[in-house]
């Protein structure tokens, strides 16, 4: 079929993402397994410690003036390991799901629950073991999980696979998947695909019916009765549900080496994920972040505010808050404060880099800079997946998942 | 001499016309004895309208009931009326009848008892009725198929099992909002909370669907009503078709109906003793939490199809319905209880599997009338009343002498008519050795069971079988995968009895009967899922340009035996003409097959004669490499998607026929 010269295209380019993907992580290993003392409890409970014995050190950067800095910063960070019971040191995601903690690996479907890391496969009924993306349902507690193989659905225990052969999901290839109130939505190497569960019935975009360049979609997310597909080459795909109109949004520029015209759009076409809230639309690339609130574009950069790395992997919004993933490290802004976490090189230990601009937009006058520093730090600075709740943020690294918590 | 001639004329005329007929007769029945009645076929399985209407009647054919808080009032689904009942079961009356949906199924009362709920099964929808006034006061909508019910145990909220669609409904009753809708096991059914209000258990009736070889196994659906999430999917070994659940009083054991296949052995197992047995799985709540499954059975009685099951308020005795042998099993619940504290987990699974264990806690085989069907118990326990859904009427048993002490007539037709006969042998397992199965039972709503069976062939084939349904299959002959019976007579006569039931044929009158039932009373559902209205989708129509296209996507024309709307032209889907598309298996007789008809073809997974295909997409993902199953593999995945849209869409031959002209010329006369 036609599908699969798709999918040899498609292959094609998931063989060079992948293999870019392993060269940078391969060339940003340190090589050694940081994995930091942790005495706190095992379980989702926060510990009671204070933000001043964080580092261990007395350090006047370590104490943090809620007032002078409205970014949350997480700190008392534990990783995890296979020497913790992680299928694989490679994590591509994580999902906080209620007291449970899912995250995706290159070996499995790891959950933590009550201190203790369980490992599901294909042995168990996953697709494929490469878990890369998960979410889940808030209506009926489902969980959707995209992997390398295939979609499939953790329902109370039991797995139900959808794959290209069996059902409408476009290809095997699942970057990213979402739900939106019954909905289901999941970004693939073969376009996007829209799942009823109340109808069972599937929808594919691709470049044919939707404003794609072409039909490799890389991440997908859901706001404001909306849904934004990052479509590989062909920027942000918005999509109205009500009405089932599209609009896209790509670089105006069309420079694909640099951003020629500050905040004129959306950074660059090549786009990574995407993430809504409170208003704001978040869009990674790898060429840097984008912020739209409906009117106006703003783009973010490693050399004019608090990002980590141009190359963003992941961006997930919670509130006013946007954190994104690099290949540097973890940062996290409102847009206008920035917090950093990296790990120094062959060390357990690392800092969370504190950068405030001000109110009044001019980083020149106004801005800060803190280092704390944070001992251990998080897993590495290639950071592939993340997600929050009101105390802890969690991360999925090259090496492992790590726990940060909340400091008051 | 003129008179001489008139004479001669006519024994030619009569001699020749008897010829002809008993030629035409022998070839439709495939004997040469049956009787010369016209009226066999040409008035019992007329679709004049007319004549439909001087032969058939009317029939209520209550399904499931309800019993007020007092016990003065039942209330009875009654299915083919579209109603629901209002009985006073001592007056013996029926006090009125409140219109609802299409097929209504199940019917629930408020903790209050001041509304009842009826399952709309062909509505999508629910009727609230108000009580005091018999009046239908709302209409909730719901997911496809409608079936079991249940209260929340707050009763804010309404549980709604979806059977056609496989889904649960959460309803907020005060919204009149669907809140939630949760994935349920394969065709669910009956819903059952438990006493404390804790647990909703759903079942399902088909079985997961699996490769052949594969020991099947059903879902049982577990709710936590704290969260109103699903909290647990029980697999469910070795069963299908769990109509319906109940929980003792303690809550400490829930019962549910189940049937256990053998269709992993040959079909020839039926005079060995047992191609289906029956029974009961049993859920402990608490404890091991263990899943038991006993049989019903005796070593030379079958009790088939159990349908539904009541539990008296004194936790010692379980009443089961056996709708395929009009008979109410007794169960003795504390027996139940010592047959499992005593054994080991090695001879429960033993058990499971014992057709002679049954004597250890069935006390009493209680007789009813034809296809006994929902069950209700009267307040304190001492009335069980039973729906006997094809005798129009209600059973009512004494629950401490074990008798049936009087019937209450609902008032449908006492016209048995041949129609309403064949229907009553279709349901009834008297015409199969030792009363294995019943045609229902591999027919469940004379639709199919989602099974593959093993029909060992003359040829030594194996030939897997994937059950087809015998909804509306009038005009679709000839019949069976391999197309060898031209005709129902042929299908339900002698050679039916020969292979599969292994006993006396059907007697004429009866093979009449069954035969104007098949032919004529068995329409489709409306597809409500996918084509609710007979306007199609953007999606389906254009999966309708790539079935009746004739040129592929390079615009080179594709061969006409290689479209689909050749093969598969409206308004049945099917040019009734055999076919290789490639799908034989070495196991199989070398057969063609027998061109299958498409009208909701989206209720019938698996697919292909023997289901290897779990989804319409594997018919040409998995198993159409070699574009003998119609020329498909130029098309993309957005066209395979629209395609398969389109065939979920299509319905009933009634609303297919528009369009059934222009495809008819040019391919039933190839």
């Amino acid at each position: 079929m036609q599908q699969l010269r798709i999918n040899k295209q498609v292959k094609g380019k998931v063989i060079l993402m992948t293999l870019y993907l392993f060269l940078s992580s391969a060339l940003l290993s340190d090589g050694n397994t940081p994995i930091g003392k942790y005495t706190g409890k095992d379980d989702l409970t926060k510990t009671d410690q204070k933000v001043e014995k964080v580092s261990g050190k007395s350090s006047a950067n370590a104490v943090l003036n809620k007032q002078a800095n409205p970014m949350p910063v997480y700190g008392h960070w534990r990783n995890f390991t296979t020497k913790d019971g992680l299928p694989s040191d490679k994590a591509y995601c994580v999902r906080i799901d209620g007291e449970r903690v899912l995250a995706g690996t290159h070996d499995g479907l790891a959950v933590y629950e009550k201190g203790k890391w369980t490992t599901y496969t294909t042995k168990d009924g996953l697709p494929h073991n490469g878990v890369v993306s998960i979410d889940v349902s808030q209506q009926t507690g489902d969980v959707w999980i995209g992997t390398l193989g295939g979609l499939c659905r953790w329902s109370a225990g039991k797995f139900e696979i959808f794959n290209q052969l069996n059902s409408g999901l476009p290809n095997d290839l699942v970057y990213c998947v979402i739900c939106d109130g019954k909905d289901v939505w999941a970004s693939t190497g073969g376009g996007a695909g829209h799942y009823d569960t109340y109808t069972k019935q599937w929808e594919i975009f691709t470049e044919k019916n939707a404003p794609m360049h072409e039909p490799w979609t890389y991440g997908v997310s859901a706001g404001d009765g909306k849904i934004f597909i990052a479509a590989w080459g062909g920027g942000v795909i918005e999509y109205t549900t009500k009405t089932k109109q599209f609009k896209d949004y790509t670089d105006p520029d069309g420079e694909m080496e640099i951003d020629l015209l500050p905040d004129d759009g959306l950074v660059h076409d090549i786009t990574t994920a995407t993430s809504w809230a409170d208003g704001i639309l978040w869009v990674s690339t790898y060429f840097g972040l984008s912020r739209y609130d409906g009117t106006h574009w703003k783009g973010y950069f490693d050399h004019d505010s608090g990002l980590a790395s141009n190359f963003i992997n992941f961006v997930r919004a919670k509130g006013p808050v946007v954190f994104i993933c690099t290949d540097k490290g973890l940062s996290s802004t409102d847009g206008k404060s920035w917090v950093t976490y990296k790990k120094n090189d062959k060390r357990t230990d690392g800092m969370a880099i504190i950068k405030n601009y001000g109110r009044n937009d001019d980083p020149a006058t106004n801005k800060t800079t803190r280092e704390m520093p944070l001992s251990p730090s998080i897993g590495h600075n290639f950071v592939i997946g993340v997600d929050a709740n009101n105390d802890f943020l969690w991360v999925a690294t090259e090496m492992g998942v790590s726990r940060g918590e909340l400091l008051k | 001499m003129v008179l001489g001639t008139l004479g001669l004329l006519a024994m030619v005329i009569l001699f020749i016309g008897h010829k002809v007929a008993r030629e035409h007769v022998n070839y439709m029945t495939a004997v040469e004895d049956h009787p010369l009645k016209c009226s066999s076929c040409h008035l019992y399985t007329s679709k004049n309208p007319l004549v439909r209407k001087l032969i058939n009647a009317d029939y209520l054919s209550p399904f499931n009931l309800a019993v007020s808080g007092d016990g003065n009032r039942l209330y009875v689904v009654a299915q083919d009326a579209n109603a629901l009942l209002v009985v006073d079961p001592l007056s013996q009356k029926v006090i009125s009848k409140i219109a609802v949906g299409e097929q209504p199924h199940s019917v629930i009362l408020s903790s209050s008892g001041q509304r009842a709920y009826v399952s709309n099964q062909w509505s999508d929808n629910v009727s609230v009725i108000d009580l005091a006034t018999s009046k239908v006061i709302d209409t909730l909508k719901t997911g496809n198929g409608p079936a079991g019910l249940s209260l929340s145990r707050d009763g804010k909220s309404l549980y709604v099992v979806n059977s056609y669609s496989s889904t649960i409904s959460l309803i907020n009753l005060s919204t009149k909002e669907e809140q939630k809708r949760f994935p349920a096991g394969n065709n669910p059914t009956g819903a059952k909370l438990s006493p404390d209000g804790k647990t909703l258990v759903v079942t399902s009736r088909r079985a997961i669907i699996a490769p052949y070889g594969e020991s099947i196994k059903s879902e049982l659906t577990v709710i936590d009503e704290n969260i109103q999430r699903v909290s647990d999917r029980k697999n469910i070994e070795s069963a299908y078709m769990m109509e319906n659940a109940a929980f003792t009083p303690s809550g400490d054991l829930a019962f549910v109906t189940m049937i256990r296949p053998k269709n992993l052995v040959p079909s020839i197992q039926v005079d060995r003793g047992w191609l289906m047995t029956y029974g009961i799985v049993i859920l402990e709540q608490g404890g091991k939490g263990r899943i038991i499954q006993l049989l019903l059975d005796e070593p030379n009685a079958f009790y088939s199809d159990p349908f539904d099951i009541a539990i008296t308020p004194d936790g010692k005795k379980a009443f089961v319905s056996h709708s395929g042998v009009n008979s109410i099993s007794v169960i003795n619940i504390d027996s139940i209880r010592s047959l499992i504290a005593e054994s080991t987990p090695e001879l429960l699974k033993i058990y499971s599997n014992h057709l002679g264990v049954s004597s250890r806690y069935v006390t009493r085989r209680i007789t009813t009338g034809a296809d006994p069907k929902g069950l209700a118990l009267s307040p304190d326990g001492k009335l069980l009343y039973v729906a006997e859904q094809l005798e129009d009427r209600i059973a009512v048993i004494n629950t401490e002498s074990l008798e049936a002490i009087r019937t209450i007539d609902l008032g449908g037709p006492r016209r048995i008519t041949v129609n309403r006969q064949g229907r009553r042998l279709f349901a009834n397992a008297g015409h199969t050795f030792q009363k294995q199965f019943a045609c229902y039972t591999c027919h469940p709503d004379m639709h199919e069971d989602g099974l593959i069976y093993n029909m060992a062939g003359k040829d030594m084939g194996r030939n897997l079988t994937n059950t087809e349904s015998l909804r509306d299959i009038a005009e679709t002959a000839p019949f069976k995968w391999n197309g060898k019976n031209q005709t129902v007579y042929k299908q339900d006569g002698m050679r039916f009895s020969t292979v599969l039931t292994r006993t006396e044929q059907f007697s004429y009158n009866d093979l009449d009967a069954i035969t104007a039932y098949i032919l004529t009373g068995i329409p489709y559902p409306p597809n409500l899922q996918y084509n609710p209205a007979g306007e199609l989708t953007e999606s389906q129509l254009r999966g309708k340009e790539v079935f009746e296209r004739t040129h592929d996507n390079s615009g080179k024309e594709i061969p006409e035996t290689n479209r689909c709307i050749t093969c598969h032209p409206p308004p049945y889907y099917t040019n009734r003409k055999l076919a290789d598309v490639g799908t034989l298996a070495s196991s199989d007789d070398p057969i063609k097959f027998d061109t299958p008809h498409l009208n909701n073809i989206y209720a019938s997974p698996p697919y292909l004669h023997d289901g290897r295909a779990s989804t319409l997409e594997e018919i040409w993902t998995k198993y159409g490499t070699t574009d003998k199953h119609g020329q498909v593999n130029d098309i993309s995945k957005n066209q395979l998607n629209d395609l398969v849209d389109y065939l979920k869409s299509l319905r009933a031959p009634l609303y297919e026929r528009k369009d059934s002209k222009s495809f008819h010329a040019s391919t039933i006369s190839n």
